[in-house]
């Protein structure tokens, strides 16, 4: 049974590994896969996340003005015209990188490819663009995304588990100032050559190459912003808030790549069925109290990874005794073998792989390529068959012996503090 | 353009004949003076009608600075009419300091309008 599977998980990796050779056209990385889709999508993904920002905000204020006003058009222009082309252009901001996206029907890739390599090349960065449009929507989104609990406590548990580099926030601090020329600075050294990819699903290869070299003549060659290697080092902090579910993260990092091991423990931990409305087999899943919640959550990135579990609740009380089961469980995660283990395996497999289904996790599959971050899915998928159940527990025992980053968001006076979990 | 807050200029076409330019130049100059605006402090973009959409949004464009400076200058000329009164010679405007700082703003919000309506008004035509 399990042999079957891990067959069919092979050659799932073997089309994986089909999909995309990398180029370089105009210094720039770029990668595509036609898998005879009926839209066609182009990602310029740039290492510009929020580790590398110069100035707390900047990163997300550069993302804001993407699609604003450009050499070639003005940001009505861009809109009015995306809108006759039936497209969609959207942008996302992560801790490491930030992908300006366009889909868009299959034969409109000259507009869009020129619509985004217009904006990395020639755009203007305007002060009462940033006045108008940017920082307004910057505050809201940054208020929308720290009103939820738990995105709150997990950008509070980056900051203590990574402090500088990955721990600053991809959202911008209420009060923080950002100007026009910190932008237009920062722009400048992430929009070179080296520091991006460009994917194209649903388009081929040659052709977006020819696109790009006609558009991405004028890139600039400053040097790229870097940022110091990642290092672990944990905490505890509590912040109030009301009338959302209380919420308690408990997380552990490592410095250093996402190793196959973590991805199985996350796995083996997540109380989330594989049938609807079942309990599931997870040690956690049989403990929990009516109404709450535990994720197990693992956040990979380039040189370091945060593992953790996000108990969430409606009373303290609750949110105590749940909390109280994940961290059991937690402990005795390490000395699971045989059967219980190729379980964990087999499920770390199934998201690793069901995550390049769409058309966001192929893309950033592919970035993971073309900017060398981290393995891609063949890699991860091999090296998780490779799980031996020693290894396994010696990288969880490792884990669980360094400090543990612990986030309370809600009533800070009756939730639990670390030590009361057995932390 | 021509009904805008700038209107009507003859002054490109003026601009554009070096002859012309030169012979206009000081009855220009004998005109501005006579006008008087410089003597209250003003700069001519002081005197651009503010209570219309177009130039509130061209005046929220201007830098801290210059918003500061502009309210100063309202103020000091409004003291000025109150007093029946012109500012001491010194503090006059200077011909050089007498710069278009917000005409613009005021152009590129105009043209921004302009684009809206274009596409607003856009007629597709199928190939």
């Amino acid at each position: 049974m399990l042999a079957a599977r891990a067959s069919a998980a092979r050659s799932a990796s073997r089309l994986a590994r089909n999909y995309a050779s990398v180029v370089d056209t105009a210094g720039v990385k770029v990668a595509a896969v036609d898998n005879g889709e009926p839209t066609s999508a182009v990602t310029f993904l740039v290492k510009a996340g929020s580790r590398f920002e110069s100035k707390p905000g900047v990163a997300h204020a550069l993302k804001g003005f993407a699609y604003k006003s450009t050499n070639k058009r003005s940001f009505l222009g861009t809109v009015r015209e995306a809108e006759l082309y039936g497209g969609v252009l959207s942008t996302s901001l992560s801790r490491e990188h930030l992908a300006l996206s366009a889909e868009f029907l299959r034969g409109d890739e000259s507009f869009f490819v020129d619509v985004l390599s217009s904006f990395v090349t020639s755009a203007k960065y305007t002060r009462h663009e940033l006045d108008e449009y940017v920082a307004p929507v910057c505050e809201a989104e940054s208020t929308t995304a720290l009103a939820n609990p738990a995105t709150r406590a997990l950008d509070l548990a980056h900051l203590l588990a990574f402090r500088a580099g990955l721990g600053s926030s991809p959202y911008t601090s209420p009060g923080a100032h950002v100007s026009v020329e910190d932008v237009k600075a920062f722009a400048k050294s992430v929009f070179t050559p080296g520091n991006i990819a460009v994917l194209g699903t649903g388009i081929s290869s040659e052709k977006l190459q020819t696109l790009l070299a006609q558009s991405l003549g004028g890139l600039s060659s400053a040097s790229a912003p870097t940022s110091a290697p990642s290092a672990y080092f944990g905490g505890e902090t509590r912040v109030e808030a009301h009338g959302a579910p209380e919420t308690v993260f408990i997380g552990f990092g490592a410095a250093g790549v996402p190793s196959a091991e973590l991805a199985v423990l996350a796995a083996h931990l997540n109380p989330k069925p594989s049938v609807k409305w079942a309990q599931g087999l997870s040690p956690i899943a049989v403990k929990l109290p009516q109404g709450t919640s535990v994720q197990s959550v693992l956040l990979p990135y380039s040189d370091a990874s945060l593992f953790g579990l996000l108990v969430q609740g409606p009373t303290t009380a609750a949110v105590k005794e749940a909390g109280k089961a994940a961290v059991t469980a937690l402990k005795t995660a390490g000395e699971i073998q045989g059967e219980e283990l190729k379980k964990a395996v087999a499920k770390a497999k199934f998201a690793a792989a069901s995550s390049v289904d769409y058309r966001d996790g192929l893309a950033f599959a592919l970035g993971a390529k073309a900017l060398g971050s981290f393995a891609s899915l063949d890699g991860t998928l091999s090296n998780l068959e490779k799980v031996e159940a020693s290894a396994y527990s010696k990288a969880t025992a490792s884990l669980l012996k360094s400090k543990p980053t612990y986030v309370v968001v809600g009533d800070i006076k009756s939730l639990p503090y670390a030590d009361e979990l057995g932390l | 353009m021509v009904l805008g807050p700038l209107g009507p200029s003859l002054a490109p076409s003026v601009l554009k004949n070096r002859s012309l330019y030169r012979w206009v130049k000081p009855v220009a100059d004998w005109y501005v003076n006579l006008s008087g605006w410089r003597r209250v402090g003003y700069k001519y973009d002081d005197l651009i009608p503010e209570e219309r959409p177009d130039v509130e949004r061209a005046l929220s464009r201007l830098t801290p600075r210059e918003a500061y400076d502009r309210q100063f200058r309202l103020k000091r000329a409004s003291h000025c009419s109150v007093l029946h009164d012109i500012l001491p010679k010194d503090q006059w405007t200077k011909p050089e300091e007498d710069v278009r700082y917000l005409t613009p703003h005021i152009e590129n919000v105009e043209k921004e309008e302009q684009e809206r309506r274009a596409w607003d008004n856009m007629a597709i035509e199928r190939k």
